[in-house]
């Protein structure tokens, strides 16, 4: 090959790459992207939906894209999602305070904020709330209990799940089972490995004991008290005796390789799939235990506009056309999307639409819990996600027995504080 | 390449027995090296019901062949194969052309600034690709006019999420570069004379005369070049972490994980992984006596 | 070959291919290159580590705030420092004889293009299939290796799920995968041992391990002493292999500086502190490479 040709070519092609430009929308169509972390099974629902909103307003396009969960804030911070700026995208309410510091997102219109004061919980209000302002339409509400494989308990001669830290441990102790090397077959008590198992766990615990992990000013924790030392120690305890450990994962739960975990509602998609017929017999759903009043912790995602968007109003159109009540049993496609993966939501009107679906004892437990005095909404904290990784770190130095409960929860409160300290 | 043959040792019985053990000990190292790979490809192979029974079903009993079809199906295999081969033949190709000319520069000219640019080359490799991800990664976000940017490079994306973003940071290679000097310098000036002499211009003694004389290690530098960029991830995935449409296989494979989260899913992951091996693995056996080849040919020496 | 050229009126193209002029438009993408894509670079991450910076805002200048809190306040850096370099040390001692020995095994065998190809197999594999794969081997109850050390009635650690055992299973992954890599120098360098060594040393009556410790090893110096250098320098940067197989977990065990200050930029990001972090690490690699180079004259190889 002679070298100048080759040459040539490769500098027409570096400058074909350089200079393609973004998708730009055709001067008559206006595109919409939404962002979201839904997998495609699961954001089928609300696909149809796109292309029905398309048929009824001619000259628009929506456009979805997955985004990783883990690198969401990242990304819509530093690269924004794709080759062309998006529109909408579906936030953890925790990212939220970083986002509004940096005015990435744009404040919802009057009569969105009418549309969601007058349709939405106070606890889905709440979540999409930061500063007293409202900056979303809520969208999916998730909340924490325990979860138990009925037929392990009864294999271990229990009845009934347990209430408190003392009888988890009985109970996990008599289910977990090991080989002979000593490594657990079947785990009696699970966490995981993830940051939401880790943190949110401790969080949820915190919050069944009624004690807050951060003050309401969000600005210290509540790291210190004896309540969270008691929870992590009991926690420690389970490790210590091996009852449970780092290789116990609550994904083996669908297996029936474990007896207990606490999890989130929209656990119950993959356990149907997995357990099929056997779904009702198998899985129960209890409170937390805890040695306190009891309670829980809800986090929930929330609808947001892109600050930089070009199409603002049509995109909060969209999302009120979205979050209104349609012709299918009168869910929204939001509703419809939720309700296919198990998800709970703060939207009056679909929860009623969805009584059908959510009869089942397993959502049932879980929306009384939601309704239960107890359950607290996660706190958007300054930086939360980095100050959730960094108490999973020191949780998990106190399992393993680097450091003392006492320690590491003095360690996380030293550290945490210093970076809720740099908030303005 | 020269092959020692075995040492001329008198014929004994030790002798056998060491031939024995030696011969043992490599094969004990080539399983540990070939049979992660096994273990791999069976795991691809499994049910979720094998995967879940107590313990674990080991050999699947009714292999999941379509598992690997699967992987093309469901997962965007074809798209990151595609992405994998433009932008690997595209780095590729780009550091060949900028290894071979500053190469060939700095092995037989003498230009002001050559013995800066020769330190340069030599230096900068002791520089690790961490210190220049985060820098990087923001000099491409905040080039002007590009990605919906601004004048001042503000308000957009700038080169991220594009193929420019994958490739640039790679165009040169000064190790690239340092191997091709050393082939170069053992071009005789001669020939390079002669040419001269006859009225060629430099290029075309570069393209028509020298190159050709180098062609193994052309080849060697090549291959290398390719296996290691194809399997390129840390930069690739920084850069497309948002940009699902432009990532390669491995990237692509990882930043999927968040969908493998439970034992069904697992066979398909497995799959994926192993399809994502085996390009690599057959260019590889294609094409290996090239690449020692050249290694061989003097380049490699402390 | 071309006809003669009409020197009378040298044109621009003359001019750039004469011998004046073409070096340096040979080396002009690389030029460009330096500057734009490794000077800037590293000058632009020097300016960002004296200041605090998020990637959206302003950068704020701090001075030496971000080196101070590293080296002084923050808890967790020394660890991840102690953590990048167990895994270095642990992966040349562990690395380098083994290849040195499979490497002489194999110059003295047969069949040595095979074992070349199957030595060399994990090093053309992608890191993530390499972390994959080790991954479900070193599963505690269901992996190949605990139920293999099973059948022999041997205990099965907890390879990535113990805070103790997880930096040496990262290191015998990483030392797989790298071992091709150090085998084929080692293989090259052999080769370049002469023949007539050896029958000396037979006819000395020496026996093999003999011929190997004072033959071989001895002429064999100048490369041993490149692989150490260059493994030592690749184990202190290297940290994809802990993100992808354990995350850096658990417990942090397995996150090296790499890993932390890579998790700083892009997932906290904290820019500034980041790039502090990449300086003081690479200022730590740059100094034992220093050390290094200083072992390698004194053993007497003549630098390349």
């Amino acid at each position: 090959m002679r070298l100048t040709s080759g040459r040539r070519l490769l500098a027409a092609l570096a400058g074909l790459m350089l200079t393609a430009a973004p998708a730009s929308s055709q001067p008559t169509t206006t595109t919409i992207r939404v962002a979201t972390h839904y997998n495609a099974q699961q954001i089928a629902p609300m696909l149809a939906c796109f292309r029905q909103y398309e048929a009824e307003h001619p000259g628009t396009r929506i456009v979805h894209q997955q985004v990783s969960y883990e690198d969401f804030i990242q990304t819509i911070l530093i690269s924004r999602v794709g080759r062309a700026p998006v529109d909408i995208y579906n936030l953890y309410s925790i990212w939220a305070p970083q986002l509004i510091a940096t005015r990435a997102l744009d404040p919802p219109p009057f009569e969105i904020e009418r549309f969601v004061r007058a349709n939405y919980t106070p606890a889905a209000i709440g979540a999409a709330t930061i500063a007293q302002r409202l900056w979303g339409i809520p969208n999916s509400v998730s909340v924490y209990q325990l979860v138990y494989n009925k037929k392990l308990l009864e294999a271990a001669g229990f009845s009934a799940p347990p209430r408190t830290p003392e009888e988890r441990m009985r109970i996990a102790g008599a289910i977990t089972k090991k080989n002979r090397q000593g490594n657990s077959v079947i785990g009696g008590y699970a966490f995981d490995l993830s940051g939401a198992n880790v943190t949110h766990v401790f969080y949820s615990e915190m919050y069944a004991a009624r004690v807050p992990p951060y003050t309401a000013d969000g600005r210290h924790t509540n790291l210190r008290s004896p309540t969270a030392l008691a929870i992590l120690t009991k926690q420690t305890e389970l490790f210590r005796r091996g009852i449970t450990s780092n290789s116990v994962l609550a994904v083996d739960f669908a297996g029936g390789g474990v007896g207990m975990a606490v999890m989130a509602n929209w656990m119950k998609d993959t356990l149907r799939s997995v357990l099929g017929s056997r779904f009702e017999e198998t899985v129960g759903v209890a409170p937390i235990p805890t040695d306190g009043p009891g309670g829980t912790m809800i986090y929930s995602f929330f609808w947001g506009v892109d600050a930089a968007s070009r199409a603002k109003p049509q995109s909060w159109d969209l999302l009120r056309w979205l979050n209104s009540p349609r012709g299918h049993g009168g869910l929204s496609c939001t509703g419809a999307m939720l309700a296919g993966m198990g998800d709970l939501t703060g939207n009056r009107a679909d929860l009623s639409a969805m009584r059908g679906q959510t009869a089942d004892p397993f959502s049932q437990a879980y929306i009384a819990a939601l309704a239960a005095p107890g359950a607290a909404s996660q706190p958007n904290i300054w930086h939360a996600s980095e100050v959730d990784r960094l108490l999973k770190y020191y949780i998990q130095l106190a399992w393993a027995g680097r450091m003392t409960p006492a320690e590491a929860l003095a360690a996380a409160d030293g550290d945490i504080g210093a970076i809720l300290a740099e908030q303005p | 390449m020269a092959q020692p043959e075995s040492p001329t040792h008198p014929a004994r019985n030790r002798g056998a027995l060491l031939g024995v053990l030696k011969y043992t000990a490599l094969a004990l190292g080539a399983v540990i090296m070939i049979f992660p790979f096994l273990d791999m490809f069976l795991g691809a192979l499994r049910t979720p019901a094998e995967r879940l029974a107590l313990p674990m079903v080991y050999w699947p009993h009714h292999p999941q062949w379509h598992n690997f079809v699967r992987v093309f199906t469901e997962l965007p295999m074809l798209t990151w194969l595609a992405n994998s081969i433009l932008v690997t033949s595209l780095i590729t190709a780009i550091q060949m052309v900028t290894s071979t000319m500053a190469g060939y520069a700095l092995a037989k000219y003498r230009f002001f600034g050559s013995k800066a640019l020769l330190s340069l080359v030599l230096g900068a490799q002791m520089f690790p690709f961490f210190l220049l991800i985060i820098p990087i990664f923001f000099l491409l976000r905040f080039v002007p006019l590009a990605g919906g940017n601004d004048l001042l490079g503000q308000g957009g994306s700038g080169l991220l999420n594009s193929y420019a973003a994958m490739i640039l940071p790679f165009a040169v290679t000064w190790y690239g570069i340092f191997l091709m000097r050393q082939n170069f310098l053992g071009v005789p000036n001669e020939i390079i004379d002669a040419a001269r002499m006859d009225g060629a211009g430099e290029f075309r003694i570069f393209a028509t005369v020298v190159l050709p004389l180098v062609k193994p290690s052309l080849a060697t530098l090549g291959i290398f070049v390719f296996l290691y960029h194809w399997n390129e991830v840390i930069w690739t995935m920084t850069v497309t972490r948002s940009a699902p449409d432009l990532q390669t296989i491995p990237v692509g494979i990882y930043l999927l994980r968040g969908a493998f989260i439970d034992q069904s899913t697992f066979s398909l992951q497995q799959a994926s992984v192993f399809i994502s091996i085996l390009p690599v693995m057959i260019l590889f056996l294609l094409l290996q006596r090239y690449y020692v080849r050249g290694l061989t040919a003097g380049a490699v020496k402390g | 070959m071309r006809a003669a050229v009409d020197h009378s009126r040298p044109g621009l193209l003359d001019w750039l291919s004469s011998k004046r002029v073409a070096p340096y438009l040979f080396v002009a993408p690389v030029l460009i290159f330096a500057l734009s894509l490794f000077l800037g670079p590293l000058s632009f991450a020097a300016y960002i580590s004296f200041t605090d910076w998020d990637g959206v805002a302003d950068p704020k200048w701090v001075g030496l705030k971000n080196y101070t809190y590293l080296i002084g306040r923050d808890r967790f850096f020394w660890t991840s420092i102690w953590n990048t370099l167990y895994f270095a040390a642990g992966s040349v001692i562990l690395g380098v004889p083994s290849a040195l020995i499979v490497a002489a095994l194999i110059a003295q065998s047969r069949f040595q293009s095979f074992w070349r190809t199957v030595y060399w197999l994990p090093m053309v594999t992608n890191i993530v299939a390499v972390a994959y794969i080790w991954w479900y081997i070193l599963n505690d109850t269901n992996g190949l290796l605990n139920r293999t050390l099973d059948l022999f009635g041997l205990p099965g650690p907890n390879w990535l799920t113990s805070t103790s055992m997880s930096m040496f299973s990262v290191i015998l992954v990483a030392s797989w995968m790298s071992l091709g890599q150090n085998i084929l120098v080692f293989l090259s360098g052999l080769s370049g041992i002469d023949e007539t060594y050896y029958e000396a040393a037979r006819l000395d009556g020496a026996n093999p391990w003999q011929v190997f410790r004072h033959v071989t090893i001895p002429l064999l110096r100048p490369t041993i002493l490149f692989v150490l250098i260059t493994s030592l320098i690749n184990a202190l940067s290297s940290f994809v292999l802990m993100m992808i197989l354990t995350e850096g977990g658990p417990a942090r065990s397995t996150t090296v500086t790499g890993l932390y200050l890579y998790d700083m930029a892009f997932t906290d990001l904290r820019l500034g502190r980041a790039s502090a972090a990449a300086y003081i690490l690479f200022a730590i690699i740059f100094v034992i490479s220093l050390i290094q180079l200083r072992l390698l004259r004194r053993g007497g190889v003549e630098a390349h």
